[in-house]
């Protein structure tokens, strides 16, 4: 079956996304439930040397990652609803990104203790 | 015990034929027919002939000039000499001659027996009469002067032309018959000189019979201890029992020594044995002739089994039979080495050589005085265990190593090469072969060639570390002291022998004296003999008794210290003598052990236990005095380390000898309090010290474990309970008891003290305050050690379980919090809690504070503290009446100490909105196939 997938930038131009994947759970504090919107997650620095490792800062945890090129690379889609009358309910998928690689944590966390007082 | 004295016609014949018995004796010597006395008599004579044939030229010599002076006795031509210097020259030669002629007759004579000489002499005085005279005119023809040494008499002496004998004698003739010589002295010394030649004759006849003559046989004579040990086995003086085991123990080897012949040994040896047992004693042949159909191969010997008339039948037979089942078992004993221990001079030397001489063995000894390194000695080992030598005595040989534990050092280099060879030897037999890492050849030959010989091992001190391995291997024989009266038949025997008179009293004395040390006994005996001193009954401690050196045991010292020696026959006029003896006899028995540290502190421990009639506890004063004085005086050279001032230790003893020693034994245990002391001195120090170490500077440089240990342990646990606190929950409690509890926390975190599960241990004391029996919280260094008595109940109030709890777990959040708290909040400690001091006056403020209660001093910190709960409960109602809240939010402050801290540490990590939780070795990922459908809708 052919999908058409309708890609409004270029060719060249379309976004590059990148997966960040995780060996574990990233949870909310107690304190914070329920209002998840426009949390920090953490931080994510890109050593600049050739390999390319990176690190992520989540609470007290700094996991070491790098990056890796998937085998088969991922679209990033939106589904958009048309509503239109001509042809009735319509679904239209919209390309968003073009996932070629992924940044894989994949070593224990390393605790950071704050000792300052 | 009997001796077979054989009867005065066998000695005749024995000394008849006495090269014939000599050659006989050889091979006789396990005849127990055979006494040992005859050849020692036969071997003297032989020794008194040849002293004889010495002693002629001697008597000779002596006597010649003597004869010389008879001969020509008032002419004094006495000298040669003076003869000569008066001769004139032209008759010198002639002169020389005669003295020639003289000498020549001398030695003539001598050749003679004694009794020929005396008739020649009166034959010579006749024939001398007519040459010698006073006036030169009554000699006829040429005559000489001739001056007398001593007198000044001169006479004048007729040269004689002729040179025959008769001329020569009548020189001194002639004098007599001058008349002015007077024949009486002339017969005097004839008569002197026959009377000293008679007494050298009957002195050397005399010394035929008896052993010991004045000079000449000092050299030769022999130890008794030599000539009259045992050489048979019924002469044995040790323990019959002993003597038998041992036996049977060489006679095990027979089968694997000398073949398997023995087998057979039941009917003939045992008919022959019972024969033996009841019929007299010269039974030679009959014996012989058992003997040899077993012994075959070795059939010089005539006979080898011993002879126990004194025994019972059935014993014998009861022996006999175990042997042969042992027998049957064609290899050598179970345990291949024997062990004889004991006493110095209980025979076991003699033992071993005798019976092993018994059952056909050679002896080699290896002796304290030889090379006992371990090459050495497996030397010889293996020399006696392979060789076997082709000369005459082609006995098996049987090794006997006497003094084994005699030098440390070396002694456990033989004692290292049997066990090798023993052990070496089992392994063997269990089939493990097991691979030498490649040795000399030798070993490979010993490893080869088990242990085949019998090995005795001789040891005074059973228990010396040396032989510890040994005495595990070995079979172990304990001599045990012969009674006194069999020692003394002994040695009066010997006495008779030696014609030496002494009283058995004496001779029991002697014994007793020497503890049976039979040898020294001999000695001594024959050292009296020879000073022809008699032994003095009184004080024979005074005489010399030759000991040999040993030292006691600590047991037996203590032993002797507490027991009063036996005074069998004591008399009222020596019992000062008795006791100066036993003076001397502690107090070289105390010095010569020397541990006095030890010595004293058994009697420490072991003086209570004896029941010694005390009645005003007089005695126990006066020894514990002793005791006492011998503690300052030890610590005393322990600090200045003047080491003479141990002299001063021995004579210490002797009082408590005195006082406490009595006849029934005393059961002596071996000190160890002291010993526990100390290792629980150390340990609680430790503890003391490492929790020292573990409180913070502050706080611990104030305190000295010393003074806290003296001082303030008891006052601390009082603190540290304090009554009032109950296991309640927190919100409960009083704002007087929160601070209590805060206070108490305090306390114990900044003396870094707490509560641990300890497994209780059975102490009396502490097991009826706690209710908990398998494992109780107790204090984590445990302070109530240091307080805790045998016999002493403290009156601390313990802290109930639940309450305890508490405290631990407050403790550790407190500990917590100071250690990932700021410093502010360390910074703020001091003021609450600062020493045990700070806290008792505080909590005596508080009490001041409170008006129901009167002030208290500071040290009754437990009374105090009781009078609270009244106001306490007095307080509370009033207070709740204000209002419930404020109580709780009061509280609350009161504790949000530490949760602020605890707030404020966690503040950073609550900023942080997200965590990550990371998910440790497994995923949920499941792969699956997913239709395009599924995305779409």
């Amino acid at each position: 079956m052919e999908i058409r997938v309708k890609c409004r930038c270029g060719e060249d131009e379309c976004s590059e996304w990148t997966i960040v994947e995780l060996q574990g759970v990233v949870e909310t504090q107690a304190s914070f439930q329920g209002s998840i919107q426009n949390l920090e997650i953490g931080r994510l620095c890109h050593t600049d040397s050739s390999q390319g490792t990176y690190t992520f800062t989540v609470g007290y945890h700094e996991l070491v990652g790098s990056k890796v090129t998937l085998k088969k690379p991922l679209l990033v889609l939106k589904k958009l609803q048309l509503d239109e009358q001509v042809s009735g309910k319509a679904t239209e998928l919209e390309v968003v990104g073009i996932i070629r690689t992924k940044i894989l944590f994949k070593t224990r966390p390393k605790p950071l203790i704050s000792g300052t007082n | 015990m009997e001796f077979d004295i054989p009867l005065p016609e066998e000695l005749e014949l024995l000394e008849a034929n006495s090269h014939f018995f000599e050659e006989e004796e050889d091979d006789d010597y396990l005849n127990f027919e055979e006494p040992p006395y005859p050849y020692l008599i036969d071997s003297h004579e032989e020794k008194e002939d040849e002293r004889m044939a010495q002693k002629n030229p001697d008597i000779g010599q002596s006597e010649s000039p003597d004869i010389n002076g008879c001969k020509r006795p008032r002419s004094l031509i006495s000298d040669p000499i003076v003869n000569l210097d008066e001769v004139s020259p032209a008759s010198e030669k002639r002169s020389k001659i005669d003295k020639n002629r003289v000498e020549i007759e001398d030695e003539d004579w001598l050749r003679f027996s004694p009794v020929k000489e005396v008739v020649h002499e009166v034959e010579e005085v006749m024939l001398q009469e007519t040459i010698l005279s006073r006036y030169a005119s009554e000699i006829d023809g040429e005559c000489v002067p001739i001056t007398a040494p001593d007198g000044g008499e001169r006479v004048y002496a007729k040269f004689c032309r002729a040179l025959g004998d008769e001329e020569v004698k009548k020189l001194d003739v002639k004098a007599k018959s001058d008349g002015l010589i007077k024949d009486s002295i002339n017969v005097l010394l004839q008569q002197s000189e026959k009377e000293a030649f008679n007494k050298v004759l009957q002195t050397s006849l005399e010394d035929l019979n008896e052993n010991i003559s004045a000079e000449t046989s000092v050299v030769h004579e022999k130890l008794w201890v030599e000539k009259y040990s045992p050489s048979s086995f019924t002469e044995l003086l040790s323990d019959e029992q002993t003597n038998r085991e041992v036996l049977l123990w060489l006679k095990q080897w027979d089968a694997s020594v000398f073949g398997s012949e023995i087998k057979s040994t039941t009917e003939e040896v045992l008919s022959a044995l019972k024969r033996h047992s009841t019929t007299s004693h010269h039974q030679k042949s009959d014996s012989a002739f058992t003997r040899k159909k077993q012994f075959n191969r070795w059939n010089k010997e005539s006979s080898g089994y011993p002879k126990n008339s004194d025994v019972s039948n059935s014993n014998i037979t009861d022996k006999i039979d175990l042997w042969n089942k042992k027998s049957k078992l064609t290899g050598p004993p179970e345990q291949k080495i024997l062990l004889l221990c004991g006493a110095p001079g209980l025979g076991k030397t003699t033992l071993a050589h005798v019976a092993a001489k018994h059952c056909g063995y050679r002896v080699v000894e290896i002796n304290a005085s030889d090379e006992r390194s371990a090459s050495a000695i497996e030397t010889r080992i293996l020399d006696v265990v392979q060789m076997n030598s082709v000369t005459a005595d082609s006995r098996p040989k049987c090794l006997v190593i006497d003094e084994i534990d005699g030098a440390l050092g070396d002694g456990k280099g033989a004692v290292d090469v049997i066990l090798k060879m023993v052990l070496a030897e089992r392994k063997q037999a269990t089939g493990k072969e097991n691979i030498v890492t490649g040795k000399t050849s030798s070993k490979k030959e010993r490893r080869t060639a088990p242990l085949s010989r019998p090995v005795i091992c001789i040891c005074n001190d059973l228990y010396a570390p040396a032989l510890r391995p040994l005495r595990q291997i070995a079979k172990v024989h304990i001599f045990v002291q012969p009674t006194v009266s069999r020692v003394v038949n002994r040695l009066k025997y010997i006495c008779n022998m030696e014609g030496m008179k002494t009283r058995s009293f004496g001779l029991s004395a002697l014994a007793e004296y020497t503890e049976c040390d039979i040898r020294s006994c001999l000695n001594t005996l024959q050292f009296l003999n020879k000073k022809n001193e008699t032994l003095n009954v009184i004080d024979i401690g005074s005489q010399v008794v030759g000991r040999k050196d040993m030292s006691k045991s600590l047991f037996d010292i203590w032993k002797e210290i507490f027991t009063t020696r036996k005074m069998k026959r004591e008399r009222s006029n020596d019992a000062s003598s008795s006791e100066a003896k036993n003076f001397d006899f502690l107090h070289t028995l105390v010095s010569s052990r020397g541990d006095y540290d030890f010595i004293f502190d058994g009697i420490h421990e072991n003086i209570l236990q004896l029941h010694y009639h005390d009645p005003v506890m007089d005695k126990t004063v006066s020894c514990l005095d002793s005791l006492g004085t011998s503690d300052l005086l030890h610590r005393y050279i322990m600090r200045t380390q003047q080491m003479p001032l141990y002299v001063y230790f021995p004579s210490l003893v002797i009082p408590i000898h005195r006082r406490v020693a009595q006849i029934q034994k005393p059961t002596i245990e071996w000190p160890k309090s002291y010993y526990r002391c100390r290792t629980l001195l150390v340990e609680k120090q430790e503890s003391l010290r490492s929790w020292h170490h573990k409180i913070p500077p502050y706080i611990g440089r104030h305190l000295s474990i010393k003074s806290f240990v003296e001082d303030s342990v008891s006052p601390l646990l009082h603190i540290l309970a304090p009554p009032t606190l109950r296991p309640v929950a927190s919100h409960l409690l009083s704002d007087r008891q929160k601070e209590q509890l805060a206070g108490l926390v305090m306390l114990m975190c900044s003396y870094s003290l707490t509560y641990k599960n300890k497994i209780q241990k059975s102490d009396p004391a502490l097991s009826n305050l706690r209710e908990d029996a398998v494992s109780v919280l107790a204090l984590d260094p445990h302070l109530f050690d240091f307080i805790s008595f045998k016999g002493h109940q403290f009156k601390h109030h313990v802290l109930t379980l639940a309450m305890k709890q508490v405290l631990v777990h407050e403790v550790e959040k407190q500990k917590i919090l100071q250690a990932s708290g700021g410093r502010s909040e360390i910074l703020n400690k001091p003021e609450i809690k600062k020493t045990n001091q700070d806290l008792a006056r505080k909590t005596s403020n508080e009490s001041q504070r409170n008006p129901f209660t009167p002030k208290p001093p500071p040290v009754t910190v437990g009374i105090a503290t009781t009078s609270k709960p009244n106001t306490s409960e007095v307080k509370k109602p009033s207070r709740s009446a204000i209002n419930f809240f404020d109580r709780f939010r009061k509280s609350r402050k009161d504790y949000e100490d530490p949760e602020d801290v605890q707030k404020r540490a966690t503040a950073k990590r609550d900023s942080r909105p997200l965590l990550f939780k990371f998910n440790e070795g497994f995923t949920n990922a499941v792969k699956r196939p997913v239709r395009m459908r599924e995305f779409l809708l």
